[in-house]
């Protein structure tokens, strides 16, 4: 998540510890709006816990804001979880660049004392010419070896098969993407919500291909806390998992009952048959059908054909960033998540207007289970 | 939020008496002598095993219940508290303590705030891997937040839907939660109870007259049961008798005069159920078979099921949820190319009438359908 030209952070969700997620005005808890992070600190890279946040600034510093506090320097990544904080520092001594510390850290140990665990690793060669590290940010919990990763419980250090040649790697709550050197995607781990994609609802110990992605080559996965997005070199977006909030953009029915569903054609029906929990609907303009679980991946259109070239995802949310630098959110939105001003969920893609209106081009974001961070540039300079 | 019912598992102390004068806390390790039926069942038989419940004539006016309310609470905000493992993330024992102490300081809305939160994120965990190992704590933390949120909704003037509201969320952690601080929530529940009786609910349903209204009984066809595959009958045997020819040797036998000083054999009835239970929240699946595509669980009072599949129209065929997870073969219709042994498989079948109890065998596979409008009560035990 590099940036080229200086652009600026934003942030709105969940802030109920204090984290840092916008302008700090008052004592809010939730912020539904998109508000410029504090100004001067330059961020390269985001990792947002539930009750904390980690900052990676590109001069190395690594700041914590929200249930935990402290800053550390000498950093390269940084990764956040409600028990555990990870941190890849440059190994100091002679030899730059070639070797790095994997500290794990308990959240409110402000980085202080010894860690809980503590690892030396190696660095890809190729990667270490790259200016400040940027390009290294975003990689964890995938180890720089990409042989390995980091979890957020014990065992804390998890080896990978080397010929799955991971290039990203990202847990939900229970299960874990992998998106391969040739844009292959696998899942892995508690499969009862249909996150997997494998058609079914089993769980997976082992790293398993999906086979609906065979020939279509993804350049980015996300996971949510129950859902899986990636997003293929064309653009396209492909779902699945659970859409119990409306996350996978796909009609359901606890939005329809509450009242909070916003009306409009549903687009971006799965093209697969083997849908839980489906009502038959009519032909002739009945409801459409509610969707509780797709365990197959779904192809997901954005309004306009945009193309999508980022896609993160909160534990009920998914946010995706297109082509021409707009943002798009949908799923869980009681928290402001979604940015849309207010506190509504919804099963539909939907633009963040704040960003349009200020003429920013949105260039990636990160989401934490119940917020949303954003990087954008001013149009012009993109 | 459509929170996923429960899986039965133990409720420890619910059933018998806990007079509002007992307010030791209770310790979970303790095993239950009983399981969970239906979440009405324990209601029922609760009220049965306390004889008179009611708690005299309901005051009128908010002020009363909130005095109601406050006598059940700690007096200090110290008393108030949970002993939690270290399971339970730091940030969130801190949330806890911080709804606590704005609940004393009487901060209402910021203590309804804080305990939205805490109600999300527990919920959270509630849905992570199966419900056999979330940790009983989260199950205590959701409990507290339904307790506060409860006792919040009533602070203020509330009409009957508030009240609706705040019975609606003790029965969700009734549900889904672990017991409490002597088992609090049972007793918020039935002061809450009490109070709705005194002011119907202006929804309709509440209103209608019980008597005008039948359940729609079908055509009830009573099957053939073959004599050779009958499951015997005891009219009240011995415990000795039954436990060396049925119980040790794991045989099912009907039990017949034994359930006769039952009250409930008299006073069941569909106006009586509504009566003392109405107002709860209960799990509800709809569908004839776990097996339908249609089949889903949802959480609705007991009137709103009685009206919506009893009394009214509805195609759908609604059961209060029984918990259980079965296995995929269709018992009416079994699928005997994909199990082919299913033809051989040795059976026994009976009809039992209202008042006799079938004693199933441990580990012993059944299949219940129902021939006519019938409440069935079952006790798990070990």
């Amino acid at each position: 998540m590099a940036a080229e030209q200086h652009g600026a952070w934003f942030g709105f969700g969940f802030c109920g510890f204090g984290q840092e997620l916008g302008s700090g005005r008052g004592h809010r808890h939730q912020v539904h709006s998109p508000e410029p992070l504090r100004a001067g600190v330059d961020i390269c890279h985001v990792s947002a816990s539930w009750s904390y946040t980690s900052f990676l600034t590109r001069g190395g510093r690594v700041e914590l804001s929200g249930s935990a506090s402290g800053a550390a320097g000498g950093c390269r990544d940084a990764w956040a979880s409600e028990g555990l904080l990870v941190v890849l520092s440059a190994q100091p001594g002679p030899g730059q660049g070639s070797g790095a510390v994997l500290q794990a850290w308990a959240p409110d140990s402000a980085m202080r004392g010894e860690p809980l665990w503590a690892k030396n690793v190696l660095m890809q060669p190729e990667r270490e010419d790259e200016p400040g590290g940027e390009a290294l940010a975003g990689t964890l919990p995938l180890l720089p070896c990409a042989h390995a990763y980091v979890g957020p419980r014990p065992p804390f250090y998890r080896p990978l098969a080397p010929e799955l040649r991971a290039r990203r790697l990202e847990l939900g709550t229970e299960h874990a993407l992998l998106l391969g050197a040739e844009g292959q995607v696998f899942s892995w781990g508690g499969g009862r919500h249909g996150q997997l994609g494998h058609g079914t609802l089993v769980s997976e110990r082992e790293p398993r291909l999906l086979e609906a992605l065979q020939g279509l080559p993804m350049a980015e996965v996300a996971a949510g806390g129950w859902h899986s997005v990636c997003v293929s070199e064309t653009g396209d977006i492909y779902i699945w998992g659970w859409n119990e909030s409306g996350q996978l953009a796909l009609p359901t029915r606890t939005l329809a009952e509450d009242g909070k569903i916003v009306t409009g054609e549903a687009t971006g029906l799965n093209e697969s048959g083997s849908e839980v929990k489906r009502t038959v609907g009519n032909e002739d303009g009945a409801p459409a059908p509610f969707i509780a679980v797709q365990p197959f991946p779904a192809l997901l259109d954005l309004p306009l054909g945009s193309d999508a070239v980022k896609a993160s995802c909160g534990s009920r949310h998914t946010a995706v960033v297109t082509r021409t630098g707009e943002l798009y959110t949908w799923g869980w939105g009681k928290y402001g998540q979604l940015g849309h001003k207010d506190t509504t969920s919804l099963d539909q893609p939907c633009r963040v207007e704040y960003f349009v209106d200020k003429q920013l081009h949105v260039k990636a974001v990160t989401c934490g289970p119940w917020n949303t961070y954003v990087y954008a540039v001013e149009k012009g300079n993109s | 939020m459509l929170p996923v019912p429960a899986c039965s598992d133990e409720r420890a102390g619910l059933l018998g008496p806990h007079g509002a004068s007992r307010r030791q806390s209770r310790h979970d390790s303790t095993p239950s002598r009983r399981r969970r039926g239906t979440s009405v069942t324990e209601l029922v038989a609760g009220q049965m095993a306390e004889g008179t419940s009611c708690l005299g004539d309901p005051p009128a006016g908010a002020g009363a219940l909130w005095e109601t309310l406050s006598a059940l609470l700690p007096h200090t905000k110290e008393e108030l508290k949970l002993d939690l493992s270290d399971s339970i993330e730091r940030s969130v024992v801190t949330l806890l303590q911080q709804a606590t102490e704005l609940f004393y300081e009487g901060r209402r809305d910021e203590c309804l705030q804080t305990s939205e939160v805490i109600l999300d994120y527990s919920w959270e965990k509630l849905n992570t891997g199966t419900w056999r190992d979330v940790d009983k704590d989260w199950r205590r933390v959701y409990a507290f937040g339904c307790l506060l949120k409860a006792v919040c909704l009533c602070k203020a003037p509330g009409d009957a839907t508030t009240l609706a509201a705040a019975l609606r969320v003790c029965d969700l952690g009734l549900l889904m939660g672990a017991a409490i601080l002597g088992d609090i929530l049972i007793k918020v529940a039935a002061i809450l109870q009490t109070h709705l009786s005194g002011k119907r609910p202006a929804q309709g349903v509440a209103q209608e007259q019980p008597s005008t209204k039948k359940a729609r009984t079908d055509h009830v066809v009573i099957p053939e049961v073959k004599l050779e595959r009958t499951v015997p009958r005891l009219h009240r045997p011995s415990l000795q008798y039954f436990r060396e020819h049925f119980l040790v040797p794991e045989r099912p036998v009907i039990l017949e005069g034994v359930a006769d000083h039952w009250p409930c054999l008299r006073k069941w009835s569909l106006e009586y159920i509504r009566e003392i239970a109405g107002c709860r929240t209960v799990p509800v699946e709809v569908g004839s078979r776990y097996t339908d595509e249609e089949w889903s669980q949802t959480l609705m009072t007991v009137n709103e099921f009685i009206s919506r599949y009893i009394v009214g129209e509805s195609r759908d065929i609604g059961y209060l949820a029984q918990h259980q997870l079965f296995d995929q073969v269709d018992v009416e219709n079994p699928d005997l190319e994909k199990f082919p042994r299913f033809a051989e498989a040795p059976f026994l079948s009976c009809i039992l009438s209202p008042g006799e109890i079938l004693f199933i065998p441990v580990k012993y596979w059944h299949y219940v359908r129902a021939l006519d409008l019938s409440f069935s009560v079952s006790f798990w035990w070990s």
